[in-house]
């Protein structure tokens, strides 16, 4: 599966030029469209007691909006690419569906959640509610700590974390389609403690062999393919060891597949693809798995 | 015989004033939203004109300007450029396209950058229909 189409959904405050600057080199897998995605939050064009609709800002947001969108959209045109662009005043999750249909893009490239806890608690988060209604794979772009420097190599090194579910087996058919892009690819599982029983250590190192193994032959099944990968077993929280091999192994990405049990869940318990999207330093590619309907 | 003239513009408001422009001169307006819908209407209506933006939902007018230039059946109809995109970046895209497609498409015949008065578009348009 390759990434021809990519929506790109800003708000100009995380993702901008730069961001969608470094997702370029997947121009060197196949990407040839960029359709940009600004959506007005309905609140701050709304019906104010006193002043009615505020059809002036309303106007204002779309200028400016326009006009960031024209600069960006000459680069990549002087580049020979396809663009095209939507702002919008709706609400986010719903105008990025009505996108997604329209457009059908390969990628969502969005940022980091930014509603606060409590709203989390009863909504959701913007990238979960994403997961749980669309089959496209979601970027969850990020900078670099706080100096925000833009990761100059996103697609390099990325960590691709499998609990060997179908999302995961979604998620190496994507992986095969960036071969072009990714330099090396570290695949890791983890085994969580309970999964440890014995307290013989013979037994221990059986369930470390037999992950090693079933590691083993996905990486030679994207070696195959064409893609360099090394195989990880790790033990424990799984957030916290996907976590500690991205910083071990220097990742450019987090990769994992996030099923729609885990988005429904997610909103009581905090599933590990959403923690991880939500907290870690790293951009994180969620694959979610595909819909029943 | 009124001419037919297409305006492919994914914003509202500038297809109002164009059509407005239009219904002011004795031109038929026709109207499409997109580089899809904007193709789909020029086979089925056969303008005489068509005013294209470039920054588009859907295919932007960079594509649908290399589609019309590229098929025999409907290179002859003229297009006014109508848009913010700058001439000179629409002019290279045409460039790394013509390079990497293959073939060279020609200028667009009347390329006007957003905004303009009215008087211009339609000094325009009649430049090119009389």
């Amino acid at each position: 599966m390759e990434i021809r189409k990519l929506l790109f959904v800003t708000k100009f405050e995380e993702l901008c030029y730069d961001a969608l600057n470094s997702l370029l080199t997947l121009r060197n897998a196949a990407l040839e469209h960029v359709v940009f995605l600004n959506v007005i939050e309905r609140d701050k064009v709304a019906m104010k007691r006193g002043s009615g609709y505020l059809k002036e800002e309303e106007v204002k947001l779309k200028e400016t909006a326009n006009i960031r969108f024209i600069d960006w959209a000459e680069n990549l045109f002087e580049m020979g690419m396809e663009v095209g662009a939507y702002i919008e005043v709706s609400n986010l999750i719903p105008e990025i569906l009505k996108v997604v249909e329209k457009e059908s893009p390969d990628l969502i490239v969005i940022g980091r959640s930014h509603k606060g806890a409590l709203e989390q608690l009863y909504a959701g988060s913007d990238v979960m509610e994403l997961v749980r209604r669309t089959e496209v794979p979601i970027l969850v772009f990020k900078h670099m700590m706080e100096d925000k420097i833009v990761p100059e190599k996103l697609f390099d090194r990325p960590l691709f974390a499998t609990n060997w579910s179908a999302t995961g087996k979604k998620a190496v058919e994507y992986i095969k389609g960036l071969k072009k892009v990714i330099g090396e690819i570290h695949v890791m599982h983890v085994v969580k403690e309970g999964a440890l029983k014995s307290s013989d250590t013979h037994e221990v190192q059986k369930v470390r062999k037999e992950e090693r193994a079933k590691l083993e032959d996905l990486c030679e099944e994207l070696e195959a393919a064409g893609i360099n990968a090394r195989p990880h077993v790790y033990v424990g929280d799984p957030q916290k060891e996907i976590e500690k091999a991205a910083k071990e192994y220097q990742a450019s990405m987090i990769i994992l597949g996030s099923s729609e049990k885990a988005a429904i869940i997610e909103r009581w318990v905090g599933s590990i693809s959403k923690n991880i999207a939500d907290k870690s330093i790293c951009p994180c590619l969620l694959i979610p798995g595909e819909k029943n309907n | 015989m009124s001419k037919k003239v297409l305006v492919v513009d994914d914003d509202p408001d500038v297809r109002s004033f164009v059509v407005t422009v239009l219904e002011e001169n004795q031109y038929i307006p026709l109207v499409a939203q997109d580089g899809v819908e904007g193709l789909e209407t020029i086979k089925k209506q056969r303008p005489d004109l068509v005013i294209l933006d470039v920054l588009m939902p859907r295919g932007s007018g960079i594509r649908l300007y290399r589609i019309l230039k590229t098929d025999d059946d409907l290179s002859q109809i003229p297009v006014i450029m109508f848009t913010g995109i700058a001439l000179r970046s629409f002019l290279k895209s045409q460039k790394v396209l013509d390079e990497f497609k293959g073939g060279e498409v020609p200028k667009p015949d009347i390329y006007l950058e957003k905004p303009v008065e009215p008087e211009e578009l339609v000094a325009a348009i009649k430049k090119k229909l009389g």
